[in-house]
């Protein structure tokens, strides 16, 4: 597997708790993302706009003690949560999973 | 440890034939068939050896090969006067598929293609048949609600009873199938938007009665469509075989529909090259109507396997209208044995992925 491949291939995803969402990626890499910065940036058609990518759900909106209620697999590219306000249209591929990584090595890369 | 016979013959030990198998590789696993653990029921009787060769595809392509050599390197041991290897054959699971609705399907494989008409049917019955014909559990869905034709191809067109909530497949040429045309009458279009074919796909995949399955091969649709988005969110499919015409027009679509395949992480199994040349009926001779080579070269560019080129053969063609897939109703036909041997090599490349695809589960 390329590299680039494996820094966007999870081998292990775990809800360490419900603010938190981990993924050790195949290149080693740990991601740790808060369950409310995944809820912003969900990328499903009534949070973001289809054609523009415009946020339609403002971040202020969504409180940082939001909790991570379930995590499913989609088939084999992405992961789809619902949150406790009942929101769970949208599905996250690995790459936008890599993406939001917040720690500070990837946020020099972004 | 030797042991001596009652000619005075030394026996071979279980370790020294073990040792000698060790030397056998699988040439698409890598391994030695002894690591990989296909060596069953070793027997030594005297100078007679004993045991099962228990392979990951009755579809093996290089079944003969590993047998042939196996047999030659124990005979050359001292003491051993003759071989005896059955030949059996275990599918493996491909690890994310027991943890879905469909348990006892142990591999999904999507046949697809970029623009429609290249033949995409006509391959998938024919894996489909050669792989049910070596030996495996064959199912086959028929995905391609815009111009289902399996029921054609297969030549059964009735509706598949139901038991209770769950629908019974139609079983022909040994395979079990069920297509999205059975739901409607023959000559009636599926006139579906998105939400409508989703649902009708994932009742064919959960609803029918399935049963144990080796492969259960999936003729999609042609393009990158509903269907094949439900799919690829809906199931692990373990890999997909693209089929084109060697011409750049259907090529260059057959990359979309690829593309799509790689970003949903369904891995690509290979190319199949249909329509590759025409032998003339008359003379025997071959043209590439539509280019030549075309297939070869892609699936060299993007790193893949190419599975192998089907000629324009009318036999083809005519066993498909009458609804007995040609590798069936003529297997020694020279495009009979080309599409064995692509069916082989997909089986080859499922085994692969078996030994290789890393389980993800939420923790």
């Amino acid at each position: 597997m390329p590299l680039d491949q494996k820094a966007s291939t999870p081998s292990r995803i775990k809800k360490v708790s419900p603010l938190e969402l981990m993924i050790v990626w195949a290149d080693g890499h740990e991601s740790h993302i808060a369950s409310a910065v995944l809820r912003r940036e969900c990328p499903c058609a009534s949070c973001r706009d289809e054609m523009t990518g415009a946020r339609i759900l403002l971040p202020m909106h969504v409180a940082d003690d939001l909790e991570l209620r379930k995590i499913q697999l989609v088939g084999q590219y992405a992961l789809q949560f619902e949150w406790a306000d009942g929101h769970h249209t949208g599905i996250f591929s690995f790459e936008l999973l890599r993406e939001l990584c917040p720690c500070v090595d990837c946020r020099k890369k972004a | 440890m030797a042991f001596w016979n009652k000619d005075g013959k030394s026996t071979p030990t279980e370790e020294q034939i073990l040792g000698e198998l060790k030397k056998v590789l699988d040439p698409d696993l890598r391994k030695d068939i002894v690591s990989l653990g296909f060596i069953r029921n070793l027997k030594i009787e005297g100078s007679a050896v004993h045991f099962d060769m228990n392979l990951t595809t009755p579809a093996c392509p290089v079944k003969d090969q590993m047998r042939d050599q196996a047999i030659a390197l124990v005979k050359a041991l001292p003491g051993v006067d003759s071989v005896d290897v059955k030949m059996t054959a275990e599918v493996r699971q491909a690890p994310q598929m027991d943890k879905t609705a469909m348990k006892g399907v142990r591999n999904i494989i999507a046949v697809g293609s970029g623009k429609g008409g290249v033949g995409k049917s006509t391959i998938a019955v024919n894996i489909a048949a050669s792989l049910a014909a070596a030996g495996a559990k064959v199912g086959l869905l028929d995905a391609d609600i815009y111009g289902p034709t399996t029921p054609i191809m297969l030549g059964i067109e009735t509706a598949p009873k139901s038991v209770g909530t769950r629908i019974q497949p139609q079983v022909s040429a040994d395979v079990k199938f069920m297509s999205m045309g059975l739901l409607v009458k023959t000559d009636q279009p599926l006139i579906w938007r998105g939400p409508m074919a989703t649902k009708a796909l994932q009742q064919c995949l959960f609803d029918v009665d399935w049963g144990e399955l080796d492969y259960l091969v999936i003729d999609l649709p042609p393009g990158t469509g509903d269907v094949h988005l439900t799919l690829a969110q809906s199931i692990p499919v373990t890999g997909a075989v693209i089929v084109t015409t060697p011409q750049d027009v259907g090529l260059r679509i057959s990359m979309k529909t690829l593309r799509m395949l790689q970003q949903t992480r369904v891995p690509i199994l290979g190319i199949v090259e249909n329509m590759s040349y025409y032998i003339c009926p008359h003379c025997n001779s071959q043209d590439h109507i539509f280019g030549h080579g075309g297939g070869a070269r892609a699936a060299e560019q993007l790193g893949i396997p190419f599975l192998g080129e089907v000629p324009l053969d009318m036999a083809i063609r005519t066993q498909s209208d009458i609804g007995s897939p040609i590798v069936v109703a003529q297997p020694d036909a020279s495009s009979s044995r080309t599409l064995r041997q692509i069916a082989e090599k997909v089986a080859a490349q499922v085994s692969i992925r078996a030994f290789e695809a890393p389980v993800l589960e939420v923790e």
